[in-house]
């Protein structure tokens, strides 16, 4: 070791006075530095450190970290750059030497990343964010420690302005600023290009007044936002962000979630266009923003490009008129943003056809035929898997719910058209109605020798008679599916060992025979099915690439889809072919039915399961052309080749067994479906058909005929469930739903899994769908928008519960003069129905008095009067009047209660507050007996009193109540139907109305106009009894203004008017006035200040209405 | 007989219509056999059955086939041996009595009756054939009650007379019992003066049949329309009030045998004579475009 220098030696005793730590890096360090210093150099190192650690008192700490740092940037930097370096360790030391500790411990890591005349910025960058405190040191430190992983991710420029930021953001918040730091190294590396964007969108942020607290939730989303954002596109969607916070409307975060949410459902190739439009809109309008590229998907899903553009100006239109109907144009909640949408797309929504082909197909059906969005029978789990695929079930036509293959709307529906038909067909031709009973009109019928005789059912001597006498099985006790079966297509399908190829070869013979049957009678539409067709033809794939029996079947399903040459065989196997070719054919001749298909399919069937099921090679194929002819008769072995049916089982068993050894022989797969001919599974729509006559014998107090466990076992077998698909879906499952859809009892559990009462939706969530019976869909106003916010509220029928009938008897008791009365007044209303009209040119006698005077003008020689007839006309009264009952949770309030109007106002938008609310405001109701009389008890009153009246007049009349709760659940209770006659069930249910929820009253108004409008009156009345303004969950514009409550109600009541009906609203609400006169305008309402005169008035306020 | 003839045209007195030419009728069931039973018994015939199926048209065969030589009552030995006149009143809403039994009327020297059309073939032993009876007001109804049972009698009241009818006379009324309402049923006390026949609207083998006769077109397209008539009937209560009526159908047939297009013939004479409901209207046309070309 060299003799030390004294200058160093001073510098350690110095250091020795320190905490031994600083020594010790000292020690350390010096090793190292001695090699690559020179000795004038190693002092002025050693000479810094001193410095530093001389600095304060616990300036020790840096110069240990400024100790063991040095060393390893030595390396880095050349002595000349060394010294600024450790100089502006020495200033920041001053500042704080915490600061200056982890500058230090930063600078090996960081180093590498800079240029040396940065490092002098890059300290700067941190003694910036120090302002003397210990939040800021912290945040300084901060800096200096995730250094090392923010430089790979950026330029020193975008750093510096970052800091920038950080320092702004500190002003506000301490803690934020150091979030976002942490935060910012894992947002960086994912921002790319577009990192200064960012930069400058938070930087807003910082700046923007009051939404700085968003700047963390931008670090959260933006990172993750931004990747779906195509790369060079990215500067561009934060550009939007930043101008969004500019405008000072908030909401830059769901822009950040929602937007990229849209654009990432894009095609990448998509977002400049789109983010070009958004730039266009946002100078517009900023909020618009948000819901535009949320949408984006969906309507870019309907309509091209170019059309986008089209749809995004007529918006831009609405939007410079009316901010508000802008806005829900592109929320894609206006009617006529849909129009608009449709106009322009060229594909079919099933949604908007859905009445159309409704009547079409119950038109070619002759029975009532429902249409559903395929989607809706996947959804109820009973078998049926694809949601693009027709289908019929019962009478409801499932069909796809968009057809958007082809280029204009004509043709698509023309497309959907086909697909309907060939649906409704399937009903009309007979599909369903296969009986093993019915003889074959072409071929000699095979079934007998092959299905096992029917031997469940009612009739079981109509099974015992086989031609080979089977003797029929004598045990009638439960009846297993092994030895019989429920449905004669399960039958049918039971005889083949291969059903899943069984089903795929009847489904080409049958649809043959469909087809060829359209074409034959509906003429018309034969040109759009011979392009379907073609089309389908077109998209199938290679038969060559298929093994030996999926390509007989493959050939089949083009046969049976026009094609006539070309078609490649395997050549051993092109004359077996050819006769399946006739088979074919022939099912399609004129006065074919279901039972040919089947027989035909039977005769193809053992045809292809005496093929191999190997793969053929190239050089065995050939194309043969088949030739219009269906003649046939079955070869002399028939009955040989039917063992088929029976070996192959054992053969199966067999195989099962070796194959893994394998032969070659795969095991059969199906071909494509041919998609407008859909999902054909006669099996099931038997079975379901069954399922509901079992469950209609079984109300009527038969034996059930079918055991859970049956139908299980017999799912299991059918071919028409996809085996393995869907895990979920276990034939248990099915089973489940099957039972429930024909309504089958279940055990208490598991039927209660269904919707309950209140099924939640979103109030954002856009238009809904009536799907359950006895439902309707309405639209809403909303008056900001100017527009209707399409398919909004589902209207939900039920009947009042009956309660007891000795509420009406009292009421009838305790009003007994009153009802006198009113029935006296009405009942002269009656005879005022003939008149006598004098002086008509022609009537059924002469008017005396005008005779005279004629005869007198004759003999004068005057002009002859001709006017000298009287008859009597003919008054009627014709009056339809429709009772609304308010019955939400108020009606429950006792009637002389000082009523605050405040809580009116006051519903809560959040579900659960709303319910406890509502549970509040309902109070004592549970309560068994009052003795307090409720306003609800008033409106039974007055409808028994005006129930009395109306009787005694003969008007038609009906009696509603409704409430509810959000718009999918608004309740609509039939107290008396409009067409029913009154009755003891009637008085029943008046017994039974009481306070339940909310008051959406629009939709229960256009439901009642609904029901005015079926009824032939010359006069009808809408009578809305009510007790205070309408309110309901999500009944508002983003749940501040009530008016959008009253305006929604106003404009169903002048629906209502332009329909002819009269509406009046009479209302116990004493603060009604401010209200009732928006939502009234010129039409007829009253508000009763004294509520107990509701029964009196009632009737009175009806005959002046009417009479 | 003939009281004015012009050149394109000619008139006739009320009771003096006689059906010469034999007018086409595709029974659907026996219903010529009841008629001509109800008629040899002069027992009051309502024919029941919706617009356009075929009711007066089977009435005016009813009153041809009556008048030849050779018909049942001719051979049964009846009285008359001349022609069947045929009184058709058609009813409407202010249809009075004094419009079926007649009136008063003011000419030079003072009042003179004029007989209305029902005594006129009391008188002559005619038909009488009150199309759509519904549409009169009761108080009309209540006067031909003792026309219909075995009184056979007309009181003229404003006269002072009865008038007993002759043989020959029967009362005919057709009734649609489907598109009116409750308002306009018919009186228990009228309806059980009459025996019923209840008419429908042909099966499509049948309608085809007519079709081809009347419209004058090939028997393919006649078959053709007798489908569109089935289908479109099916939306009866759907949508539609009524079905489509043969007579529609004769016209859209009409149209297409003069060589307008079929979708266009059926357009006008089947979907927008049905419904102004654009819905609906798509609907039919929907049906129609399938099956025509």
């Amino acid at each position: 070791m060299a003799e030390q220098d004294p200058r160093l030696e001073s510098i350690e005793r110095e250091l020795s006075q320190f905490p031994v730590a600083v020594l010790q890096a000292y020690n350390t360090a010096s090793e190292k530095a001695s090699v690559l210093l020179s000795e004038e150099d190693l002092f002025t190192w050693a000479d810094q450190g001193a410095a530093i650690a001389r600095q304060s008192v616990r300036s020790w700490e840096a110069a240990t970290e400024y100790f063991s740092a040095s060393i390893e940037v030595l390396p880095f930097l050349s002595f000349a750059n060394f010294v600024p370096w450790s100089q502006n360790g020495l200033d920041l030391c001053q500042a704080s030497p915490t600061i200056a500790a982890a500058y230090f411990r930063a600078s090996p890591e960081t180093l590498p990343h800079l240029r040396p005349r940065q490092v002098a910025g890059w300290s700067e960058l941190g003694r910036s964010l120090a302002k003397g405190t210990w939040k800021s040191t912290a945040l300084s430190c901060k800096f200096f420690e995730i250094s090392p992983q923010l430089f790979p991710s950026m330029t020193f420029l975008e750093l510096e302005r970052f800091i920038r930021f950080i320092d702004i953001l500190s002003q506000r918040s301490y803690d934020l600023a150091t979030e976002c730091l942490e935060l910012s190294h894992s947002v960086f590396p994912n921002l790319g290009d577009s990192r200064d964007s960012f930069i400058s969108l938070v930087t807003t942020l910082a700046d923007a007044n009051g939404n700085w607290r968003e700047v963390k939730d931008c670090f959260e989303v933006g990172g993750r936002a931004i990747t779906k954002v195509e790369r060079s596109q990215r500067a561009r969607f934060l550009g939007l962000a930043e101008r969004l916070s500019r405008s000072g409307e908030g909401g830059v975060i769901s822009f950040l979630r929602e937007g990229s949410q849209g654009l990432g459902e894009l095609d990448q190739s998509a977002h400049p266009v789109v983010l070009t439009l958004g730039e266009a809109l946002i100078s517009l309008s900023p909020a618009a923003i948000a819901p535009f590229l949320a949408v984006v998907p969906t309507v870019l899903a309907r309509v091209s490009p170019p059309q986008l553009e089209l749809w995004f100006a007529e918006g831009i239109r609405l939007l410079t008129e009316n901010q508000d109907s802008g806005l829900a144009f592109f929320k894609l909640e206006s009617s006529f943003s849909e129009e608009m949408l449709d106009k322009l797309s060229a594909g079919v929504e099933l949604s908007r056809v859905k009445e159309v082909v409704g009547m079409y197909s119950r038109a070619l059906a002759g029975n009532d035929m429902e249409i559903a969005p395929a989607q809706e029978l996947v959804d109820k789990g009973i078998g049926w898997v694809s949601g693009n695929h027709a289908t019929i079930e019962g009478n409801t036509l499932y069909l796809p719910a968009l057809i958007d293959g082809a280029s204009t709307k004509d043709e698509n529906f023309a497309k959907l058209k086909v697909i309907a038909t060939h649906q409704v067909v399937h009903q009309e031709f007979g599909s369903f109605g296969f009986s093993y009973e019915h003889p074959s009109t072409l071929f000699r019928d095979l079934r007998p020798l092959v299905m096992k005789p029917k031997s469940l059912g009612n009739k079981p001597e109509e099974a015992a008679p086989t031609p080979e006498g089977e003797a029929a099985p004598e045990d009638t006790g439960p009846v297993s599916v092994e030895t019989g079966w429920v449905t004669d297509m399960q039958g049918f399908f039971d005889v083949f060992p291969e059903r899943r190829m069984a089903l795929d070869i009847f489904t080409v013979t049958e649809d043959s025979r469909l087809d060829a049957r359209v074409a034959r009678e509906y003429r018309g539409i034969k040109r759009s099915y011979l392009k379907v067709q073609a089309e389908s033809l077109a998209e199938r794939s290679p038969l060559e690439e298929m093994p030996a029996q999926q390509g007989l079947v493959e050939f089949l399903i083009r046969i049976s889809l026009g094609q006539r040459d070309k078609l490649p065989v395997a050549s051993y196997l092109a004359d077996e072919a050819r006769k399946m070719a006739k088979l074919v054919l022939r099912v399609m001749r004129v006065g074919s039915t279901v039972e040919d298909a089947a027989e035909a399919a039977l005769r193809i069937y053992v045809f292809i399961a005496g093929v191999p099921n190997h793969s053929i090679p190239s050089n065995e194929w050939t194309y043969i052309e088949i030739p219009e002819d269906d003649e046939w008769e079955d070869p002399e072995d028939m009955e040989e080749m039917l063992k088929r049916l029976d070996r192959k089982e054992e053969e199966q068993e067999q195989q099962e067994q070796e194959s893994s050894e394998g032969e070659g022989e795969e095991s059969y797969e199906s071909p494509q479906d041919v998609e407008y001919r859909g999902e054909f599974k006669p099996e099931l729509v038997q079975l379901l058909e069954e399922m509901k006559d079992a469950q209609r014998q079984q109300n009527e107090g038969e034996p059930p005929q079918l055991t859970r466990e049956m139908l299980e076992e017999l799912l299991a077998q059918s071919a028409e469930l996809e085996q393995g698909g869907d895990a979920d879906m276990d034939t248990s499952t099915t089973a489940k739903n099957l039972m429930r859809e024909v309504g089958m009892k279940l055990p208490p559990k598991e039927s209660a899994q269904g919707q309950g009462p209140f099924v939640h939706v979103e109030d954002e969530g856009g238009p809904l769908e009536a799907v359950e019976p006895h439902t309707s869909v309405y639209d809403e106003w909303d008056f900001r928008a100017g527009d209707y916010r399409p398919r909004w509220c589902v209207v939900r029928e039920k009947v009042m519960t009956e309660g007891d009938v000795g509420y009406w008897d009292t009421i009838l008791q305790t009003n007994a003069n009153m009802i006198a009365e009113i029935r006296r007044q009405f009942e002269q209303v009656r005879p005022e129905t003939f008149r006598k009209i004098r002086r008509l040119p022609d009537g059924e006698e002469f008017d005396f008095d005008a005779l005279v005077e004629a005869m007198i003008d004759m003999r004068l020689g005057l002009s002859l009067p001709d006017r000298v007839y009287w008859r009597r006309n003919k008054l009627d009264r014709d009056v339809a009047v429709l009772f609304l009952l308010d019955m939400s949770a108020s009606t429950g309030e006792a009637i002389d209660e000082s009523r605050g109007g405040a809580d009116e106002w006051d519903a809560p938008g959040n579900p659960v507050d709303y319910m406890l609310w509502l549970r509040n405001r309902r109070g004592t109701e549970g309560a068994p007996r009052r003795t307090y009389k409720r306003i609800i008890d008033l409106e039974k009153e007055a409808s028994i009193l005006l129930i009395q009246a109306l009787e005694a007049l003969g008007d038609k009349y009906g009696i509603y109540g409704f409430s509810g709760y959000g718009r999918e659940n608004v309740e609509y209770y039939t107290i008396k139907d409009l067409n029913e006659q009154m009755s003891e069930k009637v008085q029943r249910r008046i017994d039974k109305i009481t306070p339940l929820h909310a008051t959406r009253m629009g939709p229960a108004i256009r439901h009642s106009i609904k029901k005015l409008d079926e009824i032939d009156a010359k006069t009808k009345v809408l009578f809305l009894i009510s007790d205070g303004r309408p309110q309901d969950r999500g009944y508002s514009r983003e749940g501040v203004e009530k008016e959008y409550a009253v305006h929604d109600t106003r404009k169903a009541l002048l629906e209502g008017k332009q329909k002819g009906i009269i509406p009046f609203c009479l209302t116990v609400d004493k603060a009604g006035h401010d209200y009732l006169k928006t939502m009234m305008g010129d039409m007829g309402y009253e508000i009763l200040s004294d509520i107990s005169m509701l029964p009196q008035r009632l009737p009175e306020l009806y005959k002046r209405l009417t009479v | 007989m003939v009281q004015a003839k012009g050149p394109g045209f000619q008139t006739l007195q009320i009771e003096e219509y006689v059906v010469e030419k034999e007018p086409f009728y595709v029974p659907m069931a026996n219903e010529i056999e009841l008629f001509e039973a109800a008629y040899q018994q002069q027992i009051p015939v309502l024919l029941k059955g919706p617009t356009g199926c075929g009711k007066t048209r089977f009435v005016e065969h009813m009153a041809y086939r009556l008048s030849q030589p050779s018909s049942v009552r001719q051979k049964n030995g009846g009285a008359e041996t001349s022609a069947v006149p045929l009184v058709t009143v058609a009813c409407h809403e202010d249809l009075t009595a004094s419009d079926l039994v007649g009136r008063y009327l003011i000419d030079a020297d003072g009042t003179k009756w004029i007989d209305g059309p029902l005594t006129r073939a009391v008188k002559v032993g005619a038909i009488c054939y009150l199309d759509e009876i519904v549409e009169t007001r009761k108080d009309t109804t209540v006067l031909i009650h003792p026309l219909t049972d075995h009184r056979r009698i007309l009181p003229i009241e404003k006269q002072g007379l009865l008038l007993e009818a002759s043989d020959g006379f029967l009362l005919v009324m057709s009734y649609n019992p489907g598109y009116q309402s409750a308002l306009k049923d018919l009186k228990h006390s009228t309806r059980q003066r009459f025996i019923s026949i209840e008419f429908a609207y042909p099966v499509a083998e049948v309608e085809a049949k007519i079709l081809e006769h009347e419209a004058g077109i090939s028997a393919d397209i006649a078959m053709s329309l007798a489908k569109l008539g089935e289908k479109i009937r099916n939306l009866k209560d759907h949508g539609l009030q009524e079905g489509s009526s043969t007579r529609l159908l004769i016209y859209a047939g009409k149209l297409m045998s003069q060589g307008v297009s079929a979708r266009e013939a059926c357009q006008v004479a089947i979907v927008w004579a049905l419904s102004d409901d654009v819905q609906v209207q798509r609907s039919m046309e929907e049906v129609v475009s399938s099956i025509f070309e």
